[in-house]
This record gives C-alpha cells, structure tokens and sequence, in this order.
C-alpha cells in the first residue's frame, strides 16, 4: 500500500530532472513523460486491485494525528488511475517545443494523484497550489496576448481563493488545534458554530475557484477559449473535480451533520442557473462548452449537498461522466474555431465527428439509455428523497436548467446536420481517435450498467462513511512509530 | 517575559484585527484598483494578512520559539513554547506566494509587452477583442452595452509606442 | 456601476472577515498536534529547531509539494518568458562596463553572501534558518551581479543542473527510506546528539537539498525577469 506514494514522487522526480534528461536525448525525454504516467496508472491499479477496505498510510512514518496520512479508499484510488489515464489521452505527443509545458503537465498529475489521496488540510492546500500554480502555466503555454492576459486574470482570481482558502485553515487550526481530517472529525463539534461555517466558506470558496463556483468563475471562459484545447480538457476534466473532491471530502469528514452541505447547495444552484444561461447566450463552441461545464459542476456541487449515500454515489456518477464528456467535447472544438453559425452543414464532411458530438450532447442533456440519463436520474431521485422544500426548489432549478441545455446543444446539432448553401470548407476536429475512445467509454458504461452501478455504490457507501474514514486513519498498520499518546488521547475525548 | 505592557487579551483582539484587516486591505485592493501591477501588490499583502493570521493561531503568551539553546538544550524543556506546526505552514505558505508572485509579474511583463498598457480595464478589452477574432464571433455582446462607459480598446502598436514614450 | 460593485463587494467581505474576527474565542488556541509535536520532537527527530523537524520530518511532503511549486512557478515563468531565446540574444549584446564601486562591492559580498548563505542552510536544524532562508541568501548572492553588471549572462545549464539534481536528491532520500521498508520521506540514520552539526539523521542532508534547490529556482527566476527587462530596455535604445 505504501508504494502508491510512487504516484507523487516518480513524476516530480522525472518532471525535476526532465530538462537534463532532455539535455542529453530528445528522444528520451519524449518517451519519458508517458512512461512515468503509465507507470503511475500501473502502480494505482495494483493498489486498487489489492485494496479490499479503505486503508491510511502515515507519510515520513509519523502516526496520522501529528503527521500527514493518505487516505486510499475506493475514490481515491478511482481517481488516481483516471489522473494518469486521461493524461495519457490528452498528452502533447506530436508538438516539438513542448519540453517545458511536458514538465508542467508531469507535475499537475504528481498534484492532482496528492489532493486525491491527501488527508490532511493543509496538506490539500499544498497539493492544490501546485494544481493552480501548474495550470496557470498550461494557460499561458498558448503565449498568445489574449492567454497571457487570461492567464494573469486567472491568477488574480485563483490568488484571492489562496487567500480565502489560507484564512479558513488558519480558522480551522485556531478552532481545533489540529490539521488532519480524521480528528477534525472527531473534533467537529468544535466546528458546528457559526466560526466553524464561515471557515468552511471560506474554504470552498478557496478551492471552489478550480471547481469553477459561482461568485468566482470569472476566468473559466477567458482561459478555455484562449489555452489549447488539451488543456481546457484537463482543467474542465479532471481539475475541477479534484476540486471538488477535496471540498467534498472535508464536508463529509469535518462538517458532517452541520449547515454546510446547504451552503454546497445554494453555491450549486446559484452556478447552475449562471452557467446554463451564460452558455445558452454564449456565440462561439469554445465559450458554450465552458459556460456549461460551469452549469454541469453546480448540478455536481448540488448532488455532494445531499447528505449520505445518495448524494455521494449521484455526485460520483455526475462527476465521472461529465470527466469522459467533457474533455471529449473540448476535444472538437480543436478545429471548429468559429461561431457556431459557420457549422452549418459540417457533418457532411466529417460525419464521424459530427455524430460523437450528438451521442456526448445527449448524454450530457440525459437522454434516457445514455450513461447521463442515469447520472441526472440519481441525482434527481436524490433531491425528491430530502424531501425538503429547498431541495424541491433545486429540483425546480434543475430541470429548467436541463430544458435549457437541450436547447442549446440541439441548436449545435440541428446546424450541423441542416444543409448548407455554401460548400463549407470546415473540416472538423482531426484527432477523432481519442474522442471515439471517450465515446468507447461512455457507450460500454452503457452497455455495463448495472456492474458499474453497483460498483459505484460501494464507493459511494464507503467514501459517504464518516465513522469509517476516521476508524482508518486512527488504525495505521506500516512502520511501527512511537505512540503519540497525547494527540490520541485528546482526540478520542 | 512580557515586552508589551499590554492586556493580553487587548493584544490578541489587535493581532486578530490586524490580520483579518490586512486581509481587507489586500483583497479590496485587488478588486478596486485598475492597475495590474498594483494587483498583485494587493494580493502580496492579502496573502502577508493570511500568514498573520496562521501565526497567530500557534501564539501564546509568555512562551519562546520552538529552538533548543543554551540552558534548554541541556534540560531538552519543550513545555514553554510555541506551536512550531503553524511556523512550518507559514514557511511553505510564503514560499508558494513568492511563486505566484513571480509568475505574476512574469505575466505582467508579457501583457504590458503585448497590450501596452497595464490598465485592467484596457487589458481585458483587448483581451475579448482578441478571444471573439480567434471564434470568429462579431463582437455582438459589448456592442449591447451602453456606450460610453467603456473606454474602445486603443490598437497595440500605438498604445506600445505610447507606453514607450513615456 | 462596476466600482460600486466592486465595492460592495470588498465592503461586505471586510464585514464578514470582521464578524469572523468578532467571533474569535479569546485565550490560547488548542495545541493538539502542536502539543504533541513538542513532546516527541526531540525524541522521534532529534533536531534542536522543532521547526525544522516539523517541516522535514512530521509534513516532510509538505515540503516537497513547496519546492515542487517554486520549480513549477520557474517553469512556467520561462515558458512564459521563452528565457533561452531570450538569453542567447542577450548574450549577443556586450557587457556594459560596470562601475567600478559597484563592481568591487559585488566581488566583495559574493563571497560573503555564499558563505552566509551555505552557513545558515547546514545549521537549518540546529538555529532559526535552513534551506528556505539560505536558498534565498544563495538566490541574492548570484542575483547580486546581475543587479551591477546589466545584461550580463547567466549560466541558465549550471542552473538547471542543480535544480534538476538537488530537487531529485530530496526525493531520493525520500525513496531511500521507503523502499528499504520504511515509510517515504521519513528520517534516516541515527539521531545522534542533539544540539551538535552532525546530528538529526537525514534532516540536515534534506535541507542542504532544500537550500540548493531554493537557491536556484530563485535565481532561475530573477535572472529571467531581469534577463527579459535588460532586454526591453535594450530594445527602447
């Protein structure tokens, strides 16, 4: 279990000692990249195979209370195999000058695997600054004007949730006197006061900037339409649920039973109605796609407010087909950089692009077989089962919402099925093969439905299981330290 | 042990003031000045009040800094000190601050290059005057707002000689 | 319209942020960890700065993720800056020629700085100081001709040299201990005495690491920043 610290270390390593490798072979230095990812997927996948209950592993061998601790269970893992794997999809394999943006890319995966398995406060802080401070770079790496610029403001704004987020903790640490998840759990009934609440504000407005959260996505459209494609991928991706999965791993595990999960709410309701209507107005592929991906992360958001299993195993579900779709969808606008009224008649010449965009705009609007149905269907069962009025209202918010979702991708797909008057000269996106695999994917979730289903409960049962994160972290097994019988004591009082 | 003749109370109520007011100060900066450069000072000083506050938080009256010299070496006494754990939050919190920083400014560098000016205002025009030609969208959306208000992006290659002008 | 906002905006969190403080509960903070940190430190580290242990040893990956965004931060600086093209046309221009007070004082505090440098880096464990503190002494030694001379070159290899290998040796020693069965990043070898130069086991090997790799991703930076502003100005002549 130990070894999946490999996922962090081997890629700073190799992104440290990258442009010396690079100095000595080219040829090296390109292969080294997707190695390193492919082992990391191989080291996670060994773990997640062997893993049959959640397990904590104290890092330095320091028992958790005073030291920082992993936490592997099931969604850990699951992300930090998808990390990789996505990152291999969406890896800079045919550019030339890329050496820097290669190193980048090498330890974003290295922070991403971290905030997925960390379980300690700060030490998430640490792995999300190495996230925003990597993708402040993919952003700019385009070096046009406009990304600079969008860069810088995504800086800005990323800069002020740091701030927030670095506020919160210290609330937290002055409130309990302790970092870690596990305790602060324990300890969460020193955090069930209005102190309490507004550090947990506070720091999901901090970490809520990569989850794109309402008052605070300024930067999303300026930095997906002027990044590179990939890279819009991956923040879209893979970023923002990170994001995600940090705040909601401190919601369940330290504001269990607490105002909090309203506050994940109302944040999820106010970005929904923002990010649909913003897309629906939105004139070209690039700025639509991210207003909706703001959109998608609110119903994500809202589904992580309902409390317990359900909300957990609709989040989960949410949140891994909108990681297929979306990137898939970034993917085709590679080539389709103009207004959406020039696409008309565009799937006569590339029809296999044309029709992938349908199938991923469908099951992002939840047409019944499709994957996304199921997801959207989860989280609605979800809200009708709080049956609370401020749950109905979300619900209310929710289908207006879709219905205008609809509306926007079909406008997309009826242009570009409707017959053109002018030959288009438009040929679309030319890397089809990573987007049939996303649509692999998504077809074969279809086709394994009840598996994954099942599958995705378990992780959800025990990922939503606060008495059994805190049982596991507190039952270290590796390298035997000394007892810190303090820090135990104080925190079982 | 006390260099401040002062309530402890009275003290801690300005520590905690004075770290939450710097972080006041910092983020109203960001959000109301116009120059680029003078935002990121803000935020310089908005992350200095975050520090504040982390140290804050291991402070306690009358105890020393967590390093054994002298006479405490010998006797290896740990019990009058203070909390070392937010020492090393604020030591990492500052150095992820000086990356941001640096690469900030290297960002301002660039855009000032490029745009010519370090106006918020003027940057983020040109920035959407630049994102609508590269979608190939006319500019629809600010010609709905009212004129007037928004001062018209100036083309690059005169505000730059301008810039350089001056 | 949009400063009134803005305003607002500032205006209502500086109300927030001012409850909060309002809220604070007065008297000492809780000491949990903290408590225990000081109760262990000198026991399970062996280090007389319980700073030091607490950032190399008790969140030593804490440490690791910081250096890991000082390299990022230097990275994506120069992939903004494009430093290397930037150098090889800097270095086309010739020096100019450096005053000779300022000349003399940067040979004079060179050696001085490195010295101080070096010195607060390889006490880390035992005096307030170490590799954070030192690495930015080392980063102001070698920025210090640059500041004299302008448009003077800088060795952008050596630099990348230590970066590469000191940020690697921090997680090698890390690896060392995980794959001889311990866990990553803990503490290696005998404590020995504490107080002494050679005690603490593998901490001061880990912020001698540190320092080096501090020291170069600052200077990495200011170089760059100064390389493409000397430039700049170069360019205005």
């Amino acid at each position: 279990m130990n070894s999946i610290v490999l996922n962090i270390a081997l890629p700073l390593l190799v992104a440290f000692l990258l442009p010396l490798i690079h100095a000595s072979s080219r040829i090296a230095a390109r292969i080294t990249g997707p190695l390193v990812l492919m082992v990391m997927m191989w080291s996670a996948v060994i773990v997640f195979k062997a893993l049959e209950y959640p397990v904590s592993i104290a890092l330095g061998g320091f028992l958790p209370p005073v030291g920082v601790s992993f936490h592997l269970d099931q969604l850990a893992l699951l992300m930090a195999t998808i990390i990789p794997l996505l990152m291999l999809l969406l890896w800079p394999y045919q550019y030339e000058q890329n050496l820097r943006e290669q190193t980048v890319l090498l330890l974003l995966a290295a922070a991403s695997s971290g905030l997925a398995l960390s379980g300690d406060l700060f030490n998430i802080y640490v792995f999300y600054e190495l996230i925003s401070v990597a993708s402040f770079g993919l952003a700019a790496a385009n070096r046009q004007a406009s990304s600079f610029a969008a860069a810088f403001r995504y800086l800005l704004i990323s800069g002020l949730g740091t701030v927030l987020a670095l506020t919160g903790i210290a609330l937290i640490y002055t409130q309990t006197g302790t970092l870690n998840l596990a305790q602060l759990g324990l300890l969460s009934s020193r955090l069930d006061n209005p102190l309490g609440l507004s550090a947990f504000a506070l720091i999901l407005l901090g970490i809520g900037v990569k989850a794109e959260i309402f008052p605070l996505n300024g930067w999303v459209a300026e930095v997906y339409s002027t990044a590179s494609t990939r890279t819009s991928a991956l923040l879209a991706g893979l970023v923002s649920k990170l994001a995600v999965l940090a705040i909601v791993r401190i919601l369940v595990v330290a504001y269990d039973d607490s105002e909090a999960g309203l506050m994940l709410l109302v944040f999820g309701v106010l970005g929904i109605i923002w990010g649909e209507f913003s897309a629906w107005r939105a004139q070209d592929l690039k700025r639509m796609f991210a207003y909706s991906s703001i959109g998608q992360l609110g119903m994500i958001l809202l589904a992580f407010s309902i409390p317990g299993e359900a909300g957990m195993f609709a989040g989960i579900a949410m949140m891994l087909h909108h990681l297929v779709v979306k990137p898939a969808l970034f993917l085709l606008t590679e080539k389709w950089n103009h207004g959406t009224d020039s696409l008309r008649g565009a799937a006569r010449l590339s029809p296999l692009a044309a029709a992938l965009f349908v199938l991923f705009a469908l099951s992002l609007i939840g047409v019944p077989p499709l994957p996304g149905f199921w997801a959207k269907m989860l989280l609605m069962s979800g809200l009708v089962g709080m049956d609370t009025s401020v749950y109905y209202i979300a619900l209310a918010v929710l289908m207006i919402a879709t219905v205008v979702e609809a509306q926007y991708l079909i406008r997309i797909a009826v242009t570009l099925y409707s017959a053109s008057d002018r030959s288009s000269e438009l040929r679309l996106a030319s890397n089809t093969g990573v987007m049939s695999l996303f649509a692999v994917v998504l077809l074969s979730a279809l086709l394994t439905l009840t598996p994954l289903g099942s599958k995705l409960y378990h992780i959800a049962a025990e990922s939503s299981n606060r008495a059994l994160y805190i049982r596991t972290t507190f039952n270290v097994n590796p390298t035997p330290v000394l007892e810190h019988k303090n820090a135990t004591q104080e925190a079982s009082l | 042990m006390n260099p401040i003749e002062m309530n402890p109370v009275a003290l801690q109520w300005l520590l905690y003031f004075g770290a939450m007011g710097l972080i006041v100060i910092g983020i109203a900066g960001v959000v109301l000045h116009q120059n680029i450069f003078r935002m990121v000072l803000a935020l310089a000083i908005a992350e200095a009040g975050g520090n504040l506050l982390l140290v804050i938080a291991g402070f306690r009256f009358g105890a020393v800094a967590p390093i054994l010299q002298d006479d405490a070496l010998q006797t290896l006494n740990t019990s009058n000190m203070v909390d070392p754990v937010p020492q090393a939050m604020v030591l990492t919190s500052i150095v992820i601050g000086v990356g941001i920083q640096a690469l900030a400014l290297a960002l301002i560098i660039r855009i000032h290059q490029r745009y010519g000016t370090l106006n918020m205002r003027e940057v983020h025009a040109c920035m959407m005057v630049d994102i609508n030609k590269s979608a190939a969208v006319d500019d629809l959306l600010s010609a709905q707002q009212p004129r007037g208000r928004r001062p018209l992006p100036s083309p690059p290659e005169s505000t730059a000689k301008r810039a350089n002008n001056e | 319209m949009r400063n009134l906002t803005a305003l607002l905006f500032s205006g209502g969190l500086a109300f927030l942020l001012m409850v909060i403080a309002w809220q604070f509960t007065l008297g000492d903070a809780p000491m949990l960890i903290g408590a225990a940190i000081l109760d262990n430190a000198v026991k399970e580290v062996g280090a007389a700065n319980l700073v030091t242990s607490v950032v190399l040893g008790y969140r030593g990956i804490d440490t690791l993720g910081e250096i890991a965004i000082l390299f990022t931060a230097a990275t994506a600086t120069s992939m903004v800056l494009g430093s290397f093209a930037m150098t090889d046309e800097a270095s086309e221009t010739e020096q100019r020629e450096d005053g000779s007070i300022l000349g003399s004082s940067v040979r004079l505090f060179f050696p001085l700085l490195l010295t101080l440098g070096l010195y607060i880096i390889v006490h880390g464990h035992l005096t307030p100081g170490g590799g954070f503190q030192g690495g930015v002494i080392l980063a102001g030694a070698f920025f210090l001709p640059l500041l004299a001379i302008p448009g003077r070159s800088i060795n952008h290899g050596g630099i990348a040299l230590v970066e590469g290998f000191s940020g690697a040796a921090f997680i090698l020693i890390g690896l060392t201990a995980l794959f001889s069965g311990q866990a990553f990043l803990q503490p290696l070898f005998e404590h020995g005495v504490i107080g002494h130069l050679f005690s603490a086991g593998s901490l001061p090997l880990l912020y001698i690491a540190v320092g080096l790799k501090v020291g170069a991703e600052l200077s990495g930076l200011l170089a760059n920043l100064a390389g493409i502003s000397s430039h700049a100005a170069e360019a205005e002549k």
